[in-house]
């Protein structure tokens, strides 16, 4: 190449970098910023509904009352419920996901072509639709022909009523996000567990370190990072869990499975009452956006170990 | 045929200067290593030059034109990394003919694609993906791709360190001829002073990002510009002795370890205050016998290295020195007491305060 | 680590059968029953010897539903279409708008591209109503409410942060030299991006692009509020379809199948990089 092909650049001694350069990255990411304003305009609207007095059916009442459906929801019996069941239903399905997830993991540790194929295999509830995951589960517990209702009868149980009975709805619903979830913490953990460093646990091996010390003072800190990012993967999604509920019982039986989602879009959609849904919705929000920026940080931590860069 | 020009650039990332008013020149032809520890800018400099970072000063000019700014595939410059950067998704033949089916058209590709890998001896594996290749391959690969467009400029960061000690050693030998063949102005980035010396026509010496030194290979081991330098060069690296050199009859003279040592007798008329002495390992003398300018000194240790004997000298003040002795000069065993002297005109001094080399340049050549 | 006792083993193996009971079972039964007349399935006890019949799946291919109440007209087999027309043009668009975006992202450090990288990404964990219900009174203004576009412009919010995350770790793992090297060699960074990043990063692209394809798949609430019969996919659908009065139940298992075959085989393909992708590229499998 000939220094003929640069004379357009070459009459000052320094300039600056071609704006084209610069403004490269900026163009190729303009797609991706028109998404986030698809995503962050609805959520400010959300936010300004959240201060509104503003049905569906009654718009001529529409008009800001600031905080009054925030306050509302202080003497609101239905709010409190769904508050306790939304944090009871995350507790259940977290601990019982991890300690569930977290145990298999361990079962599954050694890489043999048996164990691998027993962690593919239990890929598939995870891939399964919730929603769809649900309707499977509703078949299986039917009260006339379902398969569980019959197996529970054999142990002398009858008349078991699974979803349909608020004594037993949320055991219900945390049994499918159970079956669906578990998996997930599964994979996560038996990756954390399979990257572990050798050398410790061969060290503690020729040492003859009993197995628990090992399991609670070397695998279980090594692996914190792993079971934090997984159990908030989970706590973030679980405190938002529509999908099974919906789908399995759409709240009841009566407000038995109420959770915030399920809630706010039945307030919106039944109730036409646009702004105590946006509050509803923007208390779970905070809640939420509490929790992620804790699990972004540990998120972006195994992120660059595993990519191996700041 | 292109000159490679470098004026006053400077660049700074954050507090760190990596480059700082380097200006030279690179002829046609003409190979400059450009030496240096680590992270004293070597490398910048290099991406400067082919365009992945722009200077914050300065010009680069390439046939006299200006190429800040320009992007990098119009610059006219090649580059082989040190991490050899292969693509390696290609055969090592399409990676080769990668930079000619930009540039020219398809005509001759095959052709040259050919001529080159035979001048690399890398025929047999054009075939091949990278992951098939050995180091050494993939240096000649990432070597030819480089050279087969006909750069302007050409750059080598550090090709050598990544193959094996048998393969540097060949290519050490290859490499100039391979080089002129293409007229291009050619830096080479290196960390080892004996490939500085086996490949460049001048050696750039780089520290914190400022040029110390520009100079013939022997001239730089020779008469090197500061202390620093000095120490870069040569293995085992130079001794150094803080002295105070005064000039009494007979010329010049310093205490080293209690002993009075006569320097160089010439003018070194710059020589006096506190000064380093240094004189390289090669350079020393050890007999058994005491005499003028002899220092006596315990042997604490002998080794082996590059077909010499190594010996760890410590004078009575507790100071080390390292002795390089040729394998058939008679070895003197460990915790022997023996006498160390060097000729005068092999002594270098540097200021204490500036590390500059003080006093006039002597007559020595490098060993 | 490993339990050598023969006692060990034995509660290993047990806990192992155990396991793969409980998150199989539901799977393989379901399928049974997929295969199974109104009749063979209230049996009680049930049977797992069969004569497996395929009027199930019949009816729903002909979207002839026989009913107790008579015949019901259920175009399940639409649903089925739309779930795959709106996964597959979400995962498209995602893909042309997320890949040179996360080339951004990992080449250049800008802020702007950080803000955007992590707005998805918290986005990603917001509550999905606080912006869809919203976003669901805009689309009626805009009358893009029931429109296949809309639902595919909304189902970026679940594709887009996925690909951008998982992709961008992928293309930081390329040494940039050798995109330099390229470059130097003569191509400008338009050829150095599609002829170097992208054919390298291929495999992150292409797991990307499935793991999308699944969860805009199985995603429901979306759908859900943003699409009426026609346009709605299989998770909604199918939901619809149970409500429907007096449907047999092995009509409803065979659409059950219908829905998550797709998907299920997918991600035995693409399994390899299901941690990576469910983890947005925090862990490697």
């Amino acid at each position: 190449m000939t220094m003929a092909q640069l004379s357009e650049t070459n009459t000052l001694p320094r300039r600056k970098p071609r704006p084209r350069g610069r403004m490269l990255p900026y163009i190729l990411s303009l797609p991706a910023l028109l998404v986030c304003i698809a995503i962050l305009v609805p959520f400010v609207t959300a936010a300004v509904y959240s201060l509104q007095r503003y049905r569906l059916n009654l718009p001529y009442l529409r008009g800001f009352i600031w905080a009054d459906n925030y306050i509302d929801f202080l003497t609101d019996p239905a709010f409190w419920n769904t508050l306790r069941i939304s944090l009871i239903y995350t507790a259940l399905t977290v601990v019982l996901e991890l300690l569930l997830g977290l145990g298999i993991a361990l079962l599954l540790r050694r890489p043999t072509r048996f164990h691998n194929a027993v962690s593919i295999a239990l890929l598939l509830p995870l891939m399964t639709a919730p929603a769809i995951a649900a309707l499977m589960w509703k078949l299986m517990t039917n009260p006339g022909f379902g398969i569980l209702s019959y197996l529970v009868s054999l142990f002398g149980v009858h008349d078991f009523k699974w979803a349909s009975d608020p004594s037993t709805a949320l055991f219900t619903v945390v049994l499918v996000d159970v079956w669906v979830y578990t998996p997930f913490i599964m994979i996560l953990l038996l990756a954390g567990l399979r990257s572990l460093p050798r050398q410790p646990f061969e060290a503690a091996a020729l040492d003859g370190v009993p197995a628990s010390f090992v399991f609670f003072r070397i695998t279980l800190p090594m692996l914190a990072p792993y079971i934090i990012t997984a159990s908030l993967f989970r706590l973030l999604d679980s405190i938002q869990q529509f999908d099974i509920i919906y789908a399995m019982t759409q709240g009841g039986p009566g407000d038995r499975l109420m959770v915030f989602q399920v809630q706010a879009y039945l307030e919106f959609f039944q109730y036409t009452n646009v702004g105590r849904s946006a509050a509803l919705l923007m208390i779970l929000w905070l809640i939420t956006n509490i929790l992620s920026n804790i699990f972004i940080k540990n998120w972006l931590r195994l992120r660059e170990r595993a990519h191996g860069h700041a | 045929m292109a000159r490679l020009d470098i004026n006053a650039v400077g660049k700074s990332f954050g507090p760190v200067r990596c480059a700082d008013g380097l200006s030279f020149a690179v002829e046609p032809g003409e190979i400059v290593a450009v030496f240096g520890p680590s992270g004293s800018g070597k490398t910048m400099l290099l991406r400067m030059i082919a365009g992945m970072y722009e200077p914050d000063e300065g010009d680069i000019l390439v046939g006299g034109q200006s190429i800040v700014g320009a992007p990098p595939e119009r610059r006219g410059v090649g580059m082989a990394f040190q991490n050899f950067a292969l693509f390696p998704h290609m055969t090592a033949r399409n990676n080769i003919a990668s930079g000619l089916r930009a540039r020219a058209g398809n005509e001759d590709v095959a052709s040259r694609v050919k001529s080159i890998s035979k001048l690399l001896k890398i025929e047999h594996v054009l075939g091949h993906m990278p992951r098939e290749l050995s180091n050494g391959q993939k240096q000649r690969t990432a070597l030819a791709r480089a050279l087969i467009g006909n750069p302007d400029v050409l750059l080598l960061d550090d090709p050598l360190r990544n193959v094996d000690a048998k393969l540097r050693y060949e290519m050490r030998l290859e490499l100039p001829s391979l080089l002129r063949r293409s007229s291009a102005a050619v830096l080479y980035v290196t960390q080892d002073y004996r490939e500085a010396m086996a490949i460049a026509d001048r050696i750039a010496v780089l520290v914190g990002g400022r040029l110390v030194q520009l100079a013939r290979p022997e001239e730089v081991y020779a008469r090197p510009a500061s202390v620093a330098v000095a120490r870069l060069f040569g293995d085992p690296s130079i001794n150094l002795a803080e002295v105070e050199p005064q000039v009494g009859q007979g010329g010049l003279s310093a205490d080293v370890a209690g002993t009075r040592v006569r320097l160089d007798s010439g003018d070194r008329t710059g020589a006096q205050g506190p000064c380093w002495l240094g004189v390289r390992p090669d350079d020393l003398v050890v007999t058994r016998n005491a005499g003028d300018d002899a220092i006596p000194a315990r042997v604490v240790a002998i080794t082996p290295m590059h077909e010499r004997a190594v010996l760890l000298l410590r004078f009575a003040d507790g100071s080390e020195w390292l002795a390089a002795l040729a394998p058939d000069a008679p070895v003197a065993s460990a915790d022997d007491d023996v006498f160390v002297r060097f000729a005068p005109e092999s002594a270098l001094l540097f200021d204490r305060a500036t590390g500059l080399r003080v006093g006039q340049p002597d007559r020595r050549q490098a060993a | 680590m490993d339990h050598s006792s023969l006692a060990g083993r034995i509660f290993r193996g047990v806990a192992l059968a155990l396991v793969l009971v409980f998150f199989m079972f539901p799977i393989v039964w379901i399928f049974l029953m997929s295969f199974q007349s109104n009749e063979q399935i209230l049996r009680i006890p049930p049977h797992i010897l069969f004569e497996p019949t395929l009027t199930n799946y019949q009816a729903l291919i002909s979207g002839q539903l026989r009913t107790t109440a008579g015949n019901l007209e259920i175009s399940f087999m639409r649903n089925l279409v739309n779930s795959f027309v709106l996964s597959s043009a979400a995962v498209i668009m995602a893909l042309l708008l997320g890949v040179p975006a996360a080339y951004a992202f990992a080449r250049f450090k800008f802020r702007l591209g950080e803000s955007i990288a992590f707005t998805l990404l918290s986005f990603r964990f917001a509550p999905p109503l606080l912006v869809l219900l919203p976003l669901s009174l805009y689309y009626q203004q805009l009358g893009l409410s029931d429109t296949y576009f809309g639902i595919v412009w909304v189902y970026q919010l679940i594709a887009l942060p996925l690909i951008l995350w998982i992709v961008r770790g992928y293309f930081e793992d390329i040494s940039p030299d050798i995109e330099h090297a390229y470059r130097l060699a003569g191509h400008t960074w338009r050829e150095a991006f599609t002829r170097i990043a992208v054919p390298l990063a291929g495999p992150g692209i292409a797991a990307a692009g499935l793991l999308s394809f699944i969860f805009c798949w199985n995603n429901f609430v979306f759908a859900l509020i943003l699409a009426s019969a026609d346009k709605q996919p299989v998770t909604v659908g199918a939901l619809a379809f149970v409500t429907a009065s007096g449907i047999q139940y092995g009509q409803i298992a065979a659409a059950i199948v219908l829905s998550v075959t797709p998907t299920l085989l997918l991600a035995l393909y693409a399994q390899r990089y299901l941690v990576e992708g469910l983890s947005l590229g925090a862990v490697k499998g």
